[in-house]
């Protein structure tokens, strides 16, 4: 199928969403600014949940808030992330493929991200993910060819950085905004600290 | 670096009492009891009296939790000498092995325990977890319904809720709340998962029943969002539902709009004065505008 681009900013938001909560399911949405159309752009993350991911309420909740905030502000969601408490299984487990399914119905391309824990050791050099596509009705792994991670080294350096400032701090999830709504689920904050972060040399507003 | 006591400004027994806090409120905040912790043991050790004790057992753990294996090692060994046969420190032997994945070592550890003392729920728990950590799923859920139906034990009732959900055994989960809220029946917390447990499981018997339940989670703490929400979601569904008569339909339409009242409260009081809630706040209104059900 198509070939799947992930900016910084949406990898570097589930990076320290999974790093923010080491012993817990995560997960979250994947959204594209892009039209759609020839390659998916994953240019953001919504961090959903940390407890109690297979509960319906609440993710229901999050879908609608978060489908309504994409309509106005020209985003779409494309995708959904995960990253399971036992380090050991990276596979999607049935809340996954359920929510995956329900992003599919509203976008033929829909991926399913799994973030491999394994992976995320301090001196990793590929990209700890696995990425998933729906082909005759079932999620299938993804060529990993078809995934593209623009100017990797840099998006690595910013999470590792991050991480090591405790920036991870500042993240917040779906959870973390109902227990405290003056909290903002959007995370401009970290999203504006990613952006000086990601273009140095230029005086980008 | 600087140490804690000046990065913070803070006196020893300001940090002892902070670990203590920690402790009764079983927060999970591992880097700083490490941080904290570490020190207060280094540089006032002498001063903690009997106290130490358990910071030391304290410290162990949130070092395990940060890979400190060095700080978690010593931490045992001054807790090894002082109680030399203790379950208590056996059972932290124990999961120091889990944390170097030595799994059939601990489960020695364990077993022993439980051959002394076969009542030790403690010990029962950790022999769960490492199979839940080896990923037999099929086998943890196994060992806890054995364990279930011979202990009333709210202890292991506590973690068992998110054990069952995970591996969508919705039915236990919901089974490990009920006992949890007989013996709790002050825990909002408790309510409103059970709540929804129910929600999940669908249907318009479980949907009242999870109404009902996010109704109370909320008379015991009103300022619970998710109960909140629960409350409105269950209550519109089983309004919008065509197996409800006229009553029971105006009833939950009268809930929904109590509870979308207060929602809306809650985010503009939550919104004022910061730019940055400007879209959760549009985005909740839009959101119960269009999930507002209308008189047919």
């Amino acid at each position: 199928m198509g070939e799947v681009e992930l900016s910084c900013r949406a990898y570097v938001k589930m990076y320290l969403h999974a790093c923010l909560f080491p012993r817990c399911s995560i997960n979250g949405l994947l959204l594209s600014s892009s039209s759609a159309g020839g390659a998916v752009c994953v240019t953001d993350c919504v961090p959903l949940l940390h407890s109690h991911l297979p509960l319906a309420p609440i993710t229901q909740l999050a879908l609608t808030q978060v489908d309504v905030w994409c309509s106005q502000t020209q985003q779409r969601i494309v995708g959904y992330y995960q990253a399971n408490a036992c380090v050991s299984d990276s596979s999607p487990t049935p809340c996954a493929l359920k929510i995956a399914d329900k992003i599919a119905e509203q976008f033929n391309n829909a991926v399913l991200l799994m973030i491999d824990g394994g992976k995320m050791s301090p001196d990793y050099r590929v990209p700890p993910i696995v990425m998933y596509e729906r082909k005759d009705s079932r999620w299938t792994l993804k060529d990993k060819h078809t995934i593209m991670l623009r100017q990797w080294e840099e998006t690595r350096a910013i999470a590792s950085q991050m991480l090591e400032s405790g920036d991870h701090m500042l993240l917040v999830d779906f959870d973390s905004h109902l227990d405290d709504i003056t909290k903002d689920w959007t995370n401009q904050k970290l999203n504006n600290k990613i952006a000086e972060l990601a273009s140095p040399a230029n005086g980008n507003v | 670096m600087a140490s804690v006591s000046e990065l913070y400004d803070v006196g020893w027994e300001e940090m002892r009492d902070k670990l203590r806090k920690w402790r009764e409120d079983n927060c999970r905040n591992s880097e700083q009891i490490v941080d904290v912790g570490e020190e207060l043991i280094s540089e006032h050790g002498s001063k903690l009296g009997d106290d130490i004790w358990i910071i030391y057992e304290q410290v162990m753990i949130a070092a395990l939790d940060c890979s400190r294996d060095d700080l978690a090692l010593t931490c045992l060994q001054e807790l090894r000498k002082q109680f030399p046969d203790s379950h208590r420190v056996k059972r932290l032997s124990g999961m120091r092995l889990e944390a170097l994945e030595r799994y059939d070592e601990a489960n020695k550890h364990y077993d022993a325990i439980l051959q002394d003392d076969p009542t030790n729920t403690a010990a029962r728990k950790r022999k769960i977890s490492i199979l839940k950590a080896q990923g037999k799923s099929a086998e943890a859920i196994r060992e806890l319904n054995e364990y279930l139906e011979h202990e009333a034990v709210s202890v292991l009732y506590q973690s068992a809720p998110c054990f069952p959900c995970d591996f969508h055994s919705y039915g236990k989960a919901a089974f490990c709340l009920e006992e949890l809220m007989m013996t709790n029946p002050h825990n909002h917390l408790y309510c409103e998962q059970y709540a929804e447990v129910k929600y999940t499981q669908g249907g318009l018997e479980n949907l009242e029943l999870s109404r009902k339940y996010f109704a109370q989670a909320l008379r015991l703490n009103n300022r619970n969002m998710r109960a909140l929400f629960g409350l409105y979601m269950s209550a519109s569904h089983i309004a919008a539902s065509p197996k409800v008569g006229a009553k029971v339909k105006k009833d939950n339409m009268k809930y929904a709009a109590w509870a979308a009242t207060q929602i809306n409260r809650a985010y503009k009081l939550a919104g004022r004065g910061t730019k940055e809630n400007k879209c959760s706040v549009k985005a909740v209104e839009e959101m119960l505008e269009s999930m507002q059900i209308t008189m047919s």
